[in-house]
């Protein structure tokens, strides 16, 4: 149960588009700047519920819009800092979010062979391009020392990588196989990525 | 001064997230140079964001799997980077002895951009690996340099980088984007004083890449025969 934070519950929320970007654009700001589990319900409870019908209709699934719902909302609780009202409404964002979530989605599914991911065609929640101190790769990295880096990485994150890259299995595949949550095979991918680029980058 | 520009369907879907990789990335690429097509996108994306997300829908509620969901997430902890979001840095691509400044879209793809390789004449490939059975690459044509006459067998898109070309029918400056399919025969020659770069994909089929080689750099070169 949540403590002490009511959710709105059957609260139906019709709002004019313009008052309604103003409550949401401050409560992602107290998101951002507190970690405000209050405000986060609000938003969570005037979006999520938006989103899942829209999520509906655009996988045609339960499970899937479920996901989809569940990705994007985490991502505004953990990227809330990057939440830009100059830039446009929350709605756009979080909409602009969980087109990024269901484009790599999609691509997943229909096992598309494309190297171009949500990120890089949209790049709004990207942290590590936004990153100045990251070089570009040295391009003349062998697969041999890619290899060896491989080899260093922690088992747990190893085993993710080898089915994610070598045996080509989607991310829930690979949750499925090992029994753990979607969200830890996606950071234990994010974390081995970061430590093969470091890797390479320190050896370079 | 920008004179082609992607179709306003073209823009929904790229927004929408429905076009092909290939096609978005391109897409993408112009809109970080074309302020025109950059404000419609925008005024897209809103207004699919308000259909999408309706503000007047009325059977909107929790339920207890949104409840449980609300919780779980409230204890993911905050993502740790704070990065200026604006502080991203536009790579070069080097080639004839300057410097070019990428679109931030392909500057994405610069850890992926293979060798320079002399194709023929005045004409330069460097390949650029997106998967996909596409053929990404960059072609630069040196001053008065250009690509035998060719047609296509699936679609080229192709987004000016820097300089001027001309294919006998039409004359195409830096961020024009050109859709072309097997229906136009053309003959792209550099005009100007200087060279010009573009960036062209083709869907016809490639070599599939290896798992390493998406997860680090091009790896593997993607050699390009020109249709001479």
């Amino acid at each position: 149960m949540l403590i002490g934070i009511p959710l709105d519950k059957q609260r139906n929320d019709t709002c004019k588009p313009k008052e309604c970007a103003a409550e949401m654009s401050a409560y992602l700001n107290t998101v951002a700047v507190k970690r405000c589990k209050l405000s986060f319900s609000k938003v969570f409870s005037y979006f999520a519920p938006r989103l899942r019908s829209y999520a509906l209709k655009q996988m045609g699934n339960e499970a899937l819009a479920m996901e989809l719902v569940q990705d994007t909302m985490s991502n505004v609780w953990q990227k809330a800092h990057l939440f830009n009202a100059e830039k446009g409404s929350p709605s756009t964002w979080i909409f602009t979010i969980a087109r990024n979530i269901r484009f790599d989605m999609l691509r997943k599914l229909q096992n598309r062979k494309e190297d171009v991911c949500s990120d890089d065609l949209w790049p709004i929640l990207c942290e590590q391009t936004a990153d100045t101190k990251t070089a570009p790769l040295d391009e003349q990295i062998t697969l041999e020392q890619v290899g060896h880096y491989f080899e260093e990485l922690p088992l747990k994150q190893k085993k993710v990588i080898e089915a994610i890259y070598i045996d080509g299995k989607s991310q829930q595949e690979v949750a499925d196989e090992l029994e753990i949550p979607l969200g830890t095979v996606k950071s234990r991918t994010r974390l081995a990525l970061q430590r093969l680029k470091d890797m390479l980058r320190e050896h370079d | 001064m920008i004179k082609f520009h992607p179709t306003d369907t073209d823009l929904v879907g790229f927004v929408e997230g429905s076009l092909v990789p290939a096609k978005s990335l391109l897409i993408s690429a112009h809109l970080d140079l074309c302020d025109e097509c950059a404000e419609k996108a925008t005024a897209f994306t809103e207004n699919l964001a308000l259909q999408a997300i309706k503000p007047s829908s009325r059977k909107n509620y929790l339920d207890s799997s949104l409840v449980n969901m609300c919780e779980s997430i409230m204890e993911l902890p905050a993502a740790t980077q704070h990065i200026n979001a604006d502080g991203f840095v536009k790579q070069t691509l080097s080639v004839d002895g300057r410097d070019f400044i990428l679109p931030e879209a392909l500057s994405r793809f610069s850890n992926r951009i293979g060798e320079w390789s002399h194709l023929l004449g005045k004409l330069w490939q460097a390949p650029v690996e997106i998967g996909g059975g596409h053929l990404a690459q960059f072609i630069y044509m040196e001053k008065d340099g250009g690509v035998p006459e060719h047609t296509h067998k699936g679609s080229e898109l192709t987004l000016v980088i820097d300089g001027k070309f001309a294919d006998g029918n039409e004359e195409y400056d830096s961020g024009d984007f050109i859709s072309l399919d097997s229906t136009h025969t053309h003959t792209p020659v550099a005009v100007g004083d200087e060279g010009c770069l573009v960036f062209s994909i083709i869907d016809q089929p490639l070599y599939f890449t290896t798992g390493w080689a998406r997860l680090i750099n091009p790896l593997s070169h993607l050699y390009f025969r020109a249709n001479s």
